[in-house]
């Protein structure tokens, strides 16, 4: 029984067809790898220039930490922690964390007991 | 034609490699893709849920693409041979075009004799090779810059990388049905899933053209 095969070797047109193909698939990967290249640069350029746009604003702020802030410090003497700067005072812990999410029905609650007694 | 005796080896061993990798990538790229699209859940489960799926398709994406990147490397000569019977368009085809290739039972006429690949089998190349080429360039930016790229690029990509899945899975299931199911043109199953080799009688009616070379060449 004969068996038929292919001969080894290509001719000059195959050669060009294949390496055309070859090519025409690596210019457009490269045009496409070059546009995603230019686009993360692009992205880590404006990162940059957010990250210095943000620590220049800052330098220029007169008042730079929350805990010099004089009217933070006055809130404190009249009336989280009466006489005396106190962080996590008791009034200061209560009033200033919050809650959220499935805690909140026991904040309100917990509120309104206070109104109460308040009152 | 029915004295012609013997084998013809149509496709070689490295080529029915590269067919079942991208075949069997195909279907898991497929089956995970239609899950993302249309959040299946049941599919999910198969891979063990929607962040395993998505890794089995991006890493399935990997071999689909190293799959014919690596054959085309290894095989040069046999990838510029198909390159050129697919790119070369004569009058048989486009007259077996006309009647395709007497698939469809209310088209008759003569059909012209055929290369190695006919007229539809050429498109088909073609629609595989392109359609390859845009889930490749469409897809690795969706999973290497999607942080990166504009939100309207990444959209056009999504949208380009799903029109491309459901031609090519309808492209695939009429390749399988004519290589698979058609009673005139499984007798070729063996050549591409098995063993490579199609009866030379077969060859000498379907690719007569590329038959006659061979003949000639032996």
């Amino acid at each position: 029984m004969g068996i038929f095969r292919e001969k080894d070797g290509i001719t000059r047109r195959q050669f060009f067809k294949g390496a055309g193909m070859i090519a025409v698939t690596a210019v457009l990967a490269g045009v496409f790898a070059k546009f995603g290249i230019d686009v993360f640069a692009a992205s880590d350029d404006y990162i940059s220039e957010r990250i210095a746009g943000l620590y220049t604003l800052d330098e220029k702020m007169a008042i730079r930490r929350s805990h010099k802030n004089p009217e933070i410090l006055q809130l404190y003497k009249d009336f989280l922690s009466p006489g005396e700067v106190k962080p996590l005072s008791e009034k200061a812990h209560h009033l200033l964390h919050t809650k959220y999410g499935q805690d909140i029905p026991g904040l309100i609650t917990e509120l309104q007991k206070h109104q109460h007694e308040a009152a | 034609m029915s004295e012609i005796k013997g084998k013809v080896l149509k496709h070689d061993s490295q080529t029915r490699i590269m067919h079942w990798i991208h075949l069997i990538s195909f279907l898991l790229l497929g089956l995970t893709g239609i899950a993302f699209y249309w959040d299946i859940g049941i599919i999910y489960k198969i891979f063990g849920g929607p962040a395993n799926a998505s890794l089995v398709h991006r890493w399935t994406a990997v071999v689909f693409t190293a799959g014919p990147a690596i054959y085309i490397l290894l095989n040069f000569e046999r990838f510029s041979k198909f390159i050129d019977t697919i790119s070369s368009f004569t009058k048989d085809d486009f007259n077996w075009l006309k009647t395709m290739g007497g698939y469809v039972p209310f088209l008759k006429g003569d059909i012209p004799p055929q290369d190695k690949y006919n007229a539809g089998q050429k498109m088909l190349g073609w629609l595989v090779i392109l359609g390859c080429i845009l889930f490749i360039l469409t897809g690795f930016p969706m999973w290497i810059w999607r942080h990166e790229v504009p939100a309207v690029f990444l959209n056009i990509c999504y949208t380009i990388h799903f029109w491309d899945a459901i031609i090519m899975i309808l492209a695939v299931a009429g390749h399988f049905f004519l290589a698979a199911i058609h009673p005139k043109s499984r007798v070729e199953f063996s050549s591409m899933m098995i063993d490579g080799y199609v009866d030379a009688e077969f060859s000498a009616h379907h690719n007569e053209k590329w038959f006659n070379k061979l003949q000639q060449s032996q």
